[in-house]
């Protein structure tokens, strides 16, 4: 019997089905757990390590603070190694330069898109679709008579 | 960044460009500060038309509209608003 997050899991179960019994783990997030964990997939919950066990308790107690995996990337076919005689400082900064764009990519979708720049760029340029948004009203010529709630509520200069 | 990439906003194919009226009198326009009068509303403003005075038909007559630099890539027409305001007005026979 091993007790993660108040949960008893039964010690003959295969350990990726047994975590699907905490609320919040399905199927997919219990497969990405035991991958996270080197756990196989034919594991019983028995032959669990209890290394395995206690960072499987540390991560479900706050995964969203739990340290990120390091990642070891493939080089791609068309890449070519730099020349044997770069310094190394010059490596580190291009390593960092293009870990930083990607981390840049992988951010919030949301936060590039620049809803409330485009908006304030319609209106001050005065056509169509910033005067729909400064009276709130639907943007792309649907019907006004009733409804058009969410445009009513949404259309703003202003957004959130 | 292809420079035809500002043009293309809207969903139009890049390899047709942007859809645009090549007006005459454009240069004559632009010297003389006379307003160019079309019902092109579909028009794409090119870098060229900024600073021309147009008058967009909207259906019933002709709105005055001064082209300026931020408004490149937009069309004539969603400067020259087709829709009346709503009015209450007595009806009196």
């Amino acid at each position: 019997m091993v007790h993660i997050a108040g949960i008893n899991l039964p010690d003959n179960q295969v350990a990726r089905f047994a975590l699907t019994s905490i609320y919040g783990i399905g199927h997919h997030t219990a497969h990405r757990l035991c991958a996270r964990l080197q756990v196989h997939d034919r594991c019983k919950v028995k032959d669990l390590s209890p290394f395995q066990i206690t960072s499987l308790a540390s991560f479900l107690s706050s995964p969203a603070t739990a340290p990120p995996l390091p990642r070891y990337p493939l080089a791609r076919p068309d890449y070519v190694p730099p020349p044997p005689t770069t310094p190394i400082h010059e490596l580190q900064a291009g390593f960092n330069a293009l870990q930083k764009k990607k981390k840049i990519n992988n951010s919030d979708p949301l936060k590039n898109m620049k809803i409330e720049e485009n908006i304030a760029h319609q209106r001050m340029i005065g056509s169509y679709v910033g005067r729909r948004h400064a009276m709130h009203l639907p943007v792309r010529g649907q019907n006004t008579q009733n409804n058009a709630k969410t445009a009513k509520k949404l259309n703003r200069l202003d957004r959130h | 960044m292809r420079p035809s990439q500002i043009l293309l906003k809207s969903g139009r194919s890049a390899w047709k460009g942007p859809y645009f009226i090549p007006f005459q009198n454009l240069r004559d326009a632009l010297t003389n500060h006379e307003p160019v009068k079309t019902q092109a509303r579909s028009c794409t403003i090119l870098p060229n038309f900024v600073g021309v005075r147009f008058l967009v038909h909207n259906g019933r007559d002709y709105t005055p509209v001064l082209v300026t630099q931020d408004m490149v890539g937009h069309k004539l027409g969603e400067f020259s608003i087709t829709k009346k305001r709503f009015t209450f007005r007595c009806v009196i026979f």
